[in-house]
């Protein structure tokens, strides 16, 4: 392998979500995406992908409610939110926090889910920082993909 | 995809010697008080050497396992560090790091030094003295406390530092998801989880109690009594032990102590020959799974496959599982593992749960030396600990929590760091 041939995959997919595009990989035998990118694909084991846009958008397909030891401050101050998974409409499925707009959301979504109900979610990224090195200045800037319910922005 | 048709190994492979010391905080007791990571893992592989009826000399190679070797053992390469502790050294060895999953995936490796041929008395051990610090720069002797605060920063890095962890996907899901699935599925209230995990805390904290190697010494009718409580179900519903995830209260999670435990696997043939007072046992495979934290159900998936390709291996039949051993950390994996891996009719064991059968004196019994969260936990070595408790059990030797069911075979659920899963079957020899 040669530098030429390499590109830095992690840094590309946060690049595009503080632009707004989400990124993944498609495999180019079976099609299917790698949601964030990998090189590889794990739904056939082929060697090759390649990069797509997606929409962005999903549906939620499991949550589960925050406690004490799992309940993050800095979630927290964005809004309700749950620990949840998403299918991409372009069919990746992966692991992310999810806002609810609402507490008495949060609540009930797992009954919800559970009675069948398609639960739409968008794409909502969350501004971090985080200190390069322990007792100095410098910070890096980065955005956290999180999602959020369709219904959160409609109400 | 990832369920491997397992080839078979090239010889059958026993374990005929095992050691664990006591599961507790050394620096808590006069008699242990100063224990370094030599000290644990010298005793646990003294003693499994001479159950097997060996000396020092006569082992070939030897693993180390500890999950957390650079944080809480102050070293880099840690099977260099305890080989002199046990007479052994000069010989090859080396170590390997799968968190929580270690002891198990001690086994494995062994097993297969062995049944490849390449040697034939192979020594596998693990130590994590996961109650203290080391006191950096001054000997093993010195350890410090270990607080919460300082512990709870270095469980993320288990899960993925490219996505899962940014994206703050694999931590927050994975204590409760597996649970919250079986919930739905059979159509239970949160109420009925609840009932079921407090009655597994009694039933493995009454077993734990019972055992001279187990952390605790009282059980919680004795915690409940001494908090001005009627009996254990107050305590155990009460805000002193409150729920800490959607459906986990901290009797739930792992009681974080010192330990290490060794085996030593030889040929089966040559065990027979040598005619051992006790019963080896055999290892008849080890199926594996590894996904990691953010992938949605990741401890269902892993166990599913491991279990599929340990079954396909070994043509065991779930019937044929006398006693389940399993990482219990999160405690609710006693209920959905047990039935993944066929133990246990499906939906039927938050009941049977309730009910106690899954107790070290029930009919359908899981760890019945108390499990991580009353046995105690020592992260790396708490597998091969579970390896120790079942051999004992297959043997007839666990002594006050000896099970009732005439145990032959066992079924062992590794389960960790991120998560890797191994899925173990075990046989006494008739």
């Amino acid at each position: 392998m040669l530098l030429e041939n390499m590109e830095p995959v992690v840094q590309k997919f946060y690049d595009g979500v503080a632009e707004g595009k989400y990124l993944g990989r498609k495999c180019t035998e079976c099609g299917a995406i790698e949601f964030p990118p990998h090189l590889g694909c794990n739904t056939c084991g082929y060697h090759e992908t390649e990069w797509v846009e997606l929409s962005g958008h999903g549906t939620l397909v499991s949550f589960v409610i925050p406690g004490i030891q799992n309940d993050k401050p800095y979630l927290k101050e964005v809004g309700p939110y749950g620990y949840g998974a998403v299918e991409l409409d372009e069919g990746p499925v992966y692991t992310f926090v999810v806002f609810c707009g609402k507490k008495k959301v949060v609540k009930n979504l797992q009954e919800r889910l559970h009675a069948g109900e398609k639960i739409g979610v968008h794409a909502k990224p969350i501004q971090r920082v985080s200190v390069v090195k322990p007792g100095e200045p410098e910070t890096v800037e980065w955005s956290e993909l999180c999602f959020e319910l369709d219904e959160a922005v409609e109400a | 995809m990832s369920v491997v048709k397992l080839g078979k190994d090239m010889r059958s492979v026993s374990i005929v010697g095992v050691g664990c010391t006591p599961f507790k905080n050394y620096e808590d007791h006069p008699e242990t008080k100063g224990t370094s990571e030599g000290d644990a893992f010298g005793y646990a592989a003294l003693e499994a050497i001479a159950d097997a009826g060996l000396e020092p000399r006569d082992i070939q190679y030897f693993y180390h396992g500890a999950a957390n070797p650079f944080m809480i053992g102050d070293s880099l390469t840690p099977n260099m560090q305890v080989a002199d502790w046990f007479g052994v050294r000069g010989i090859g060895s080396v170590h390997h790091s799968e968190a929580c999953c270690t002891g198990y995936v001690a086994l494995q490796e062994a097993v297969q030094a062995v049944a490849s041929g390449t040697y034939d008395i192979v020594l596998s051990g693990a130590v994590d003295l996961a109650a203290s610090l080391p006191v950096i720069g001054a000997p093993g002797c010195f350890r410090r406390d270990f607080p919460l605060e300082e512990m709870l920063p270095s469980i993320p890095m288990v899960y993925d530092r490219a996505y899962g962890r940014p994206l703050d996907s694999a931590f927050g899901i994975s204590f409760d998801n597996w649970i919250n699935d079986y919930r739905w599925t059979y159509d239970l209230s949160a109420e009925n989880i609840d009932d079921a995990l407090n009655a597994l805390s009694k039933s493995l904290r009454r077993a734990a109690v019972k055992n001279p190697l187990a952390f605790y010494d009282v059980d919680f009718d004795q915690v409940a009594q001494a908090n001005g409580m009627a009996n254990a179900d107050e305590f155990l519903t009460s805000m002193m032990n409150p729920k800490v995830t959607q459906y986990l209260r901290v009797s739930g999670f792992e009681t974080k102590c010192d330990g290490a435990a060794a085996v030593v696997v030889m040929p089966t043939e040559l065990a027979i020959a040598r005619g051992y007072d006790h019963t080896p046992i055999e290892v008849l495979g080890t199926g594996s799974a590894a996904f990691e934290g953010s992938t949605l159900a990741n401890e269902y998936h892993g166990t599913k496959n491991a279990a599929a390709e340990v079954y396909a291996l070994t043509g065991v039949s779930p019937d044929e599982i006398d006693l389940f051993l399993c990482n219990d950390f999160f405690l609710a994996s006693e209920i959905v593992a047990a039935e993944e891996c066929g133990f246990i009719p499906r939906g039927e064991a938050w009941k049977y749960a309730i009910e106690g059968r899954t107790a070290y004196d029930g009919d359908k019994p899981i760890n019945p030396h108390g499990g991580r969260c009353n046995f105690g936990h020592a992260h790396g070595a708490s597998g091969v600990a579970d390896v120790y408790e079942a051999v004992k059990q297959l043997r007839g030797e666990a002594g006050a929590t000896q099970t009732n069911v005439n145990a032959k075979t066992a079924f062992l659920r590794g389960f960790g760091g991120g998560q890797n899963v191994r899925a173990q079957i075990i046989r006494a020899i008739d």
